[in-house]
Formats: structure tokens, C-alpha cells, sequence
């Protein structure tokens, strides 16, 4: 069972669940400026830049969580 | 791993005629998925100068094949001895002891023990196959 | 010089004493009586031996094997509890999992849904691993099925405010089996159609519940095995038997005697009749194989010497349910299968060398 490094979900594309990324390494990331996060609350999705307070934009709640990796990870039905 | 992802590519064409009885057998054929020939047998250094007696290593075989096996060659009036072990449960071998009067070889002794419990299948499958079809048409009526 | 028919009748007998059985051992070999002859003989077993269906049902069969060793009747329930091949979920791809299931918990939960489809489909199979040990060959229809479960959960806006249940609230809030979708590669689409495609045997299986925003999005592969490798491949829930139980009721249980005989079996085993000659109450076995041998009778003392337990030895009930790939009956004809192949196996290779 292979588990890789967190991949966080960019900002920009793949606001689907597309799972093929470009790019195998994840060394070639682009650093990003922004980043997407849950709300724990009312469930949308918040977008936050570096210097953005840690409140999600609709319903003001302060918790908010990270998106799941994108890639995909294998495991053994046993 | 992103490999597995991939949809999965077609084996050769020669896959089919390859394997033997690939061909759709008829219904009442029980299914077989195991073609081939992976039994795997030898005889330990411990047989006497006449072949009389000796024991065999069956691999990847426990109590199913070796209880059956023992009771079929034990009812073999020429086998003075017939007795199978698992010498330990991690690995998956088993023993067989065959100690014949002399008439015979245990190899012998083996080999009719399997030729005789392949007939007691048979007669099984066939009674089983008769029954069946006797029951069925008695509940149509 | 044969032996008396209580003789024989004796030997057919495992006793079931109060603190102890009896007479366990099978002696029915060359040797061990002098004068008798009890060497192999086909002949002598098609008349000896027979079948008894006596409940059949796709998936739950009952029937007496007669006339056999127990060796050969346990080879039988051995082989169809752990040697008979299934198609079982073995890798799960998570693409995408966000319900409160974790990846490894969902991946084993979905190793266990049996699977049902075409059965002359299924004999295009091959192994993928030939055993446990052996790395798994390249991946091909041949021997590597695929099903996909994509659910996302989502609200039902339509439901009034004061709605609490989950099922009319939420659109997907469990996930079933029925939701798992065979996706046939190349030459599957033709082995497995229609009525015939790969699916779970039964649909209702509750899988993970989800919550809206919650998805599950998933490749399976699934890939034939047999249950000694692991239980989710084995073909049948149960596949036991039990020796038909005997009563013999030695000397006459009469009046109030035989009203308390008759309770000590379970329902329909014994019953009070009047006895054509004395015009007595009279205790009488009718049915033994409705018995569960608990002894009970024998720890009554009214019931000392006038009262024998026991099973027959070679008189096997056998009992197959199975987990729904194979009807029950031709599980067992596989499983007489695979033993008559192993032996044929073995003697080509004992023939070789």
C-alpha cells in the first residue's frame, strides 16, 4: 500500500474530481498563492490567499478544513 | 501506481487457443478454471532397496486430499502400512508413508490409491447428477 | 465367511453415551477381521453408495451422502469451503474519499460483497496469482475485472423543514452495493452481458452512509481466488454435514414413561402410540434425523438400558448454502471436481518420473 505526500488541491483547475494530473513528480508543483479549504459549517468552498484571516467567505465560520489529496491511493480489499 | 490506472490492455489473441478446454463446455459439465498441471510430488530418501516402502511429498496439499488418500490406499489388501502427516502447519506440505508386503511398490500402491478415488468421483458426480434429476421431476409432478 | 447382520449393523454405529462416544474409528479394511474382505471394489460401491436430495434450492441444498468414508465426505466440505474459485474484489483504486469510512476500512468491506455474473463467462477467467506467494501477472480482461462506485451525496431541497430522516433529506446518503458498476474491458462485454453482467449478488449490502458534500469515488479490480487464500473468495456461507442420528429403543418405555421419552426429543423425533398387541402407551422413534442427540433421555434413570444412542457412520447430512456465484448443487459437483483433478494430477506426474 503506497501513501504519498499530501497534494493539495490548486486553487485555479481541477475544481472537479478529476484525478489525472499533469506532471508525475511532486517536485514540479507550482507554487501557488492561494489555497481551497471546507468550510465546516455550510460546507462550500473557501479559497484563501497568504494573508486572508481564516474565515470562510460565506457564512463567517472560523473552522475550516483542508481538501482531501487528489491523488489516488491503492489499497489491498484483505 | 498511476499505471494501475490505466484501462487494462487486451491479452494476445493466442490467450484463448493457448489454454486447453477453453472451449464452452456443455451445462451439466461442472466448471473447471484450473487447467493446468501444477502438482508437485517426490519421493523422500527414505524408501527401502526393493520400492517396497517409501514416502512421498505432496505439495501444496493438506487434509483433503490426504485423509481421502490414506483411506483408499489403506483399503488396498497389498499395503501392510499407509499413514500421511503435515509435518508443520506453515508450510504447505504433506506426507505419505506407504509400506507395501513386497507384492507391490508403494509407488504402485500410490497410484492405483489415486486412480481409485478418481473412479469413487466419478461415481459420485454420477449419482449426484441422477438424483438431481430424479428429484426435479418429482416435484414437476 | 460374512459377518451377521448385527454385527454389521453394530460396526455402522458411532454410540453416543452419556459421557462418551463409542466405537469412533472406520474398520473397514483389509486385515482387521479376519476372513472378510474389505478391499477397494467400484462395483461394490455404485450399489453401496447413495445420494438423497432432500431440500433444493439455488442457493441452500440438503442432501444424504450414504456409503462413504468420512475422510472422502470431509474432502468434499473442505474443498467447497476453501478450494472452489470465486471472483472477489482484491485492489481498490481511491480516486476520491471523503466519508467518514476510511480508504483501508471501505476497501476491506468491499473485499467481502459477493459477486455474481455470466457462469460461462466466467470460465474465460484465468488466475491472475496462481498462488499468494507469486506476484500478480500483467493485468488483461482475461483475468482482471473492473467495477467502478462514483457517489457524491447531495441535499434534497425539495423535502419540508421539519423532515429529520437522512434517506429523504439527503440524495446518496448510503451507499449500496447495487451502486458498485461493472466496467467490462475488451473481450468482457460479450462473456458478460446483459443479464449476465458482473454484479454484486445482492444489491441492498449498506457499503458507507454520507453526509452532502461527502463523495466516494472508486476503481475496484476484482481477480478469481479460492478461500485458502482469503474467506471473501470462498463460495459458500456454510458447507457442513452431521451423521444421521439413531435411536434404538431397547426394551418397551410404556404409560408416563413414555410421555416423558417423547419430551426429551425435540418436536416430531418420538412420539406416544398404542401398541397393537398390549393396547399400552407406547414410546416410538418416528423421525431420528429431526434429532439433535443432546442426550437428554439418558439422564433420566427410567430410561436405563431401554434406551440407545448413537449416529450412523457413513449416512452424511450434508448441507451447502452459497454465497450466491454458484448454486449450491454445482458446487458440489466443482468439488467432486477438483478432487477427481488433483488425483489425475498427481498420477500424470507420479507416471512421469
Amino acid at each position: 500500500m503506497q501513501r504519498e505526500g499530501y497534494v493539495p488541491p490548486t486553487a485555479g483547475g481541477g475544481a472537479g474530481s478529476g484525478s489525472t494530473r499533469p506532471g508525475g513528480a511532486y517536485g514540479d508543483v507550482p507554487r501557488q498563492t492561494s489555497m481551497k479549504y471546507l468550510c465546516a459549517d455550510c460546507g462550500k468552498s473557501v479559497t484563501l490567499n497568504k494573508a486572508d484571516p481564516i474565515r470562510c467567505k460565506e457564512c463567517g465560520f472560523r473552522i475550516l478544513y483542508k481538501e482531501r489529496t487528489k491523488r489516488m491511493v491503492q489499497f489491498e480489499a484483505r | 501506481m498511476a499505471d494501475h490506472d490505466e484501462s487494462l490492455p487486451d491479452a494476445p489473441e493466442y490467450a484463448t487457443s493457448n489454454i486447453a478446454g477453453s472451449e464452452p463446455s456443455d451445462d451439466d459439465e461442472p466448471l473447471d478454471l484450473t487447467h493446468e498441471n501444477n502438482a508437485k510430488i517426490i519421493m523422500l530418501g527414505t524408501a527401502t532397496d526393493d520400492d517396497s516402502c517409501a514416502s512421498f511429498q505432496f505439495e501444496n496439499e493438506d487434509h483433503t486430499l490426504g485423509n481421502a488418500l490414506r483411506w483408499i490406499i489403506m483399503k488396498n489388501p497389498q499395503v501392510e502400512f499407509c499413514g500421511y502427516s503435515i509435518p508443520h502447519p506453515s508450510e504447505t506440505k504433506m506426507n505419505m508413508r506407504i509400506q507395501t508386503y513386497g507384492e507391490i511398490t508403494a509407488k504402485d500402491a500410490l497410484i492405483k490409491g489415486l486412480a481409485d478415488l478418481r473412479d469413487l468421483c466419478d461415481v459420485v458426480t454420477d449419482k449426484f447428477i441422477a438424483e438431481k434429476e430424479r428429484f426435479v421431476a418429482e416435484k414437476g409432478n | 465367511m460374512a459377518p451377521s447382520k448385527e454385527e454389521l449393523e453394530r460396526r455402522r454405529i458411532v454410540g453416543v453415551e452419556l459421557e462418551r462416544v463409542s466405537n469412533v474409528t472406520s474398520t473397514d479394511f483389509p486385515g482387521h477381521y479376519p476372513g472378510e474382505d474389505h478391499s477397494w471394489n467400484l462395483d461394490d460401491f455404485k450399489k453401496n453408495s447413495k445420494i438423497d436430495i432432500h431440500k433444493a434450492n439455488d442457493l441452500d441444498y440438503e442432501f444424504d451422502l450414504i456409503g462413504v468414508d468420512a475422510s472422502v465426505a470431509n474432502a468434499f466440505r473442505r474443498i467447497l469451503i476453501s478450494e472452489v474459485p470465486t471472483l472477489a474484489i482484491e485492489t481498490v483504486f481511491v480516486h476520491n474519499n471523503t466519508s467518514i469510512v476510511q480508504d483501508e476500512v471501505l476497501a476491506q468491506r468491499l473485499g467481502l460483497v459477493p459477486l455474481r455474473g455470466d457462469k460461462k463467462g466466467f470460465q474465460q477467467l484465468r488466475w491472475r496469482k496462481k498462488s499468494p506467494d507469486e506476484p500478480a501477472a500483467e493485468a488483461t480482461d482475461f483475468n482482471t475485472v473492473v467495477m467502478t462506485l462514483k457517489v457524491a451525496c447531495t441535499r434534497n431541497h425539495a423535502t419540508p423543514n421539519t423532515e429529520t430522516d437522512p434517506s429523504k433529506l439527503y440524495f446518496n446518503s448510503s451507499v449500496y452495493a447495487r451502486d458498485i458498476k461493472f466496467a467490462p474491458q475488451g473481450r468482457q462485454s460479450s462473456w458478460f452481458s446483459g443479464a449476465g453482467e458482473i454484479r454484486p449478488v445482492n444489491p441492498d449490502i449498506l457499503l458507507a452512509k454520507l453526509r452532502p458534500g461527502q463523495e466516494i469515488d472508486l476503481e475496484i479490480h476484482c481477480v478469481l481466488g479460492i478461500g485458502q487464500d482469503h474467506a471473501k473468495f470462498s463460495p459458500v456461507a456454510t458447507a457442513s454435514y452431521r451423521l444421521l442420528p439413531s435411536i434404538k429403543i431397547k426394551k418397551p418405555i410404556t404409560g408416563e414413561d413414555a410421555e416423558k421419552f417423547v419430551n426429551c426429543f425435540p418436536k416430531g423425533v418420538a412420539e406416544v402410540q398404542k401398541d397393537k398387541k398390549t393396547g399400552e402407551n407406547t414410546a416410538v422413534v418416528v423421525n431420528p434425523r429431526k434429532d439433535t442427540v443432546s442426550r437428554e433421555v439418558l439422564r433420566h434413570d427410567e430410561f436405563k438400558g431401554k434406551v440407545e444412542l448413537g449416529r450412523i457412520r457413513d449416512h452424511f447430512i450434508f448441507s451447502i448454502e452459497s454465497t450466491g456465484m454458484y448454486n449450491s448443487d454445482e458446487l458440489f459437483l466443482q468439488a467432486v471436481q477438483i478432487l477427481k483433478k488433483k488425483c489425475t494430477d498427481f498420477q500424470e506426474k507420479l507416471m512421469e518420473s
